[in-house]
């Protein structure tokens, strides 16, 4: 059965629809890349995943309807989104952040050694514990808010384009932590990216989207292997 | 020098009746983005309550008890229900709610316990303490004290409780603090009831200075905005910094200035503000607003 099933999701701002009905599925401890240009309704999907925008239709994480809930019920069950932008807590400190992504777990059980296998996959983090997170570099930025999300535990991880402003050395890292976080913890992962390349090489599946709906879906290997699509929608050429 | 050692004294005991406002109005601030015009008429409500249950005959301390939870829950319930509809409503609608707020508190006020003037109980012994020509009266000690012991307890709230931890997330980033599964709407009501305590504890320890009436905290508040503005309306220790500061500025201008006495010292605040907008908007202890893109 699948983990995330979204049917017929109608999402926006106001009265300014984004997603026109859109469906799709992932399966437990899957990564499903959602690409497409700029303004297509990414960043919309994830905000309507975690409840970020109301939608309408149907979101359903391991048989549980999400639709209508407020984003903290969401995050409270098991959905982690790492927003466009990061969201990071900029006058905290960066253990404060961290400790913050564990806020709605009970208990402090697990949480200490959840902070050591963070740093296992960020090493980079353990020295600057204390410091301001928002002294941190672009790229720490965004270890330190995959490390918050992680802290959760999360069902589904969310991901807004983690590599936008980094270094392409950076960003490769980046994606070579969050599949081994994937294989690791066979946390289900949604990641929306501009960069359709590095995304193809991690994802099982992937979904193109333009002005809000599906136009393409398959396999990763499949849409990586279509030089027309290729062409087409993610504007290089393989 | 001991005659100015003197001032400087009486200084501090003004100033931390001004810190102790001017942090509910930043720890309000600091969450929501609102400057809160009705702070001091809560406080001046709060009072009330706490002379009415003295005279109903209950000891002080127990009395200041049940005012700091009623305080507690008032303000917490203030937020729900007035401020939410607001939220994220244009500055100005917020700004006329609160002093929408101020006139209601004051009239009220005036209604259940009429206009005249009130004798409130001075919880600290009379007589003062003498050292090297300066007597530093008990009660501006205990006043002192309380305000440290208000600042320490927050301390502790803010940097050492998983509640605090989640209240300093929403104040940085209410978006984020969602995120997290940090239910925002309960953080702000959490922060209008700590807000509304704390005035509570700033009118009962000003209330035995002057007299309780609906007017009590009106000087106050503008001293406590000057407080805010100066230590930077976003950070508590500057509320308390500023507030001592101004309490001292206000003092030494008041005996030294000759022109000023004690008639134009309501000026010392004004011009505080006014100097600090002018030459540090966000205060001495304040993060100035950057907007990134
Ligand atoms: N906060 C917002 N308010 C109103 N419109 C928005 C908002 N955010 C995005 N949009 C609009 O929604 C559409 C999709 O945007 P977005 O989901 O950010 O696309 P993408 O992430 O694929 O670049 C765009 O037309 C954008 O202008
Ligand atoms: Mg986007």
């Amino acid at each position: 059965m699948s983990e995330l099933v979204v049917t017929d999701l109608v999402a926006g701002y106001g009265d300014a629809k984004v997603l026109h009905g859109l469906s799709l599925t992932v399966g437990p401890g899957e990564i499903c890349a959602i690409l497409g240009p700029n303004g297509a309704g990414k960043t919309t999907l994830l905000r309507a995943l975690s409840g970020m925008v109301r939608g309408r239709g149907s979101v359903r994480l391991g048989g549980t309807e999400l639709t209508g809930r407020s984003p903290d019920a969401i995050a409270r069950r098991g959905v982690a989104h790492v927003p466009e932008g990061r969201g990071t807590f900029m006058p905290l400190t960066v253990e404060e952040n961290l400790r913050l992504g564990a806020y709605v777990r009970r208990g402090r059980t697990g949480v200490e050694a959840d902070l050591d296998r963070i740093y296992t996959y960020f090493p980079a983090l353990k020295p600057r514990l204390r410091q301001a997170a928002g002294s941190l570099s672009g790229g720490e930025q965004q270890m330190l808010a995959i490390g918050r999300a992680l802290m959760l535990r999360p069902r589904l991880l969310l991901l807004d384009e983690p590599s936008l402003g980094l270094a392409p050395l950076v960003t490769r890292e980046l994606f070579r932590i969050v599949r081994a976080i994937n294989e690791q913890e066979r946390t289900t992962v949604v990641v929306v990216e501009q960069n359709a390349h590095l995304a193809l090489g991690i994802a099982q599946q992937a979904h193109v989207l333009e002005t809000g709906r599906i136009v393409l879906s398959g396999t990763a290997e499949r849409i990586r292997a279509d030089e027309q699509v290729a062409q087409s929608y993610l504007g290089y050429r393989v | 020098m001991a005659g100015f050692l003197q001032q400087v004294v009486e200084g501090l005991g003004a100033g931390a009746i001004y810190a102790g406002l001017a942090l509910a109005l930043v720890l309000i601030y600091q969450f929501t983005g609102i400057v809160n015009f009705a702070q001091g008429e809560l406080a001046m409500f709060s009072t009330y309550l706490a002379w009415q249950l003295t005279a109903a005959g209950l000891p002080f301390w127990l009395a200041l008890v049940v005012t700091l939870v009623v305080s507690f829950a008032g303000g917490m319930l203030i937020e729900r229900v007035i401020i939410r509809p607001v939220e994220g409503a244009p500055e100005l609608t917020v700004v006329i709610v609160t002093v929408g707020l101020f006139i209601f508190v004051n009239a009220a006020a005036g209604w259940i316990w009429s206009f005249t003037i009130k004798d409130f109980p001075n919880p600290f012994p009379e007589g003062a303490f003498r050292a090297g020509g300066v007597s530093v009266g008990y009660s501006t000690l205990g006043i002192l004290g309380v305000v440290a012991v208000v600042m320490g307890l927050l301390y502790l709230l803010f940097q050492h409780t998983k509640i605090g931890l989640g209240m300093r997330a929403v104040a940085s980033s209410p978006q984020s603090a969602r995120l997290v599964g940090i239910r925002v709407g309960w953080t702000l009501a959490l922060g209008w009831g700590l807000a509304a305590t704390v005035g509570a504890v700033s009118g009962v320890l000003v209330a035995p200075l002057l007299f309780l009436d609906p007017n009590l905290m009106g000087g106050v508040l503008i001293y406590a905005f000057a407080a805010a503005t100066l230590g930077g309306f976003d950070s508590p220790l500057g509320a308390v910094v500023g507030g001592l500061v101004v309490g001292v500025a206000e003092t030494l201008a008041g005996a030294y200035v000759g022109f000023i006495g004690s008639d134009l010292k309501i000026g010392v605040p004004l011009v505080i503000i006014l100097g600090v907008l002018l030459l540090r908007p966000q205060g001495l202890f304040g993060r100035a607003v950057v907007e990134r893109v």
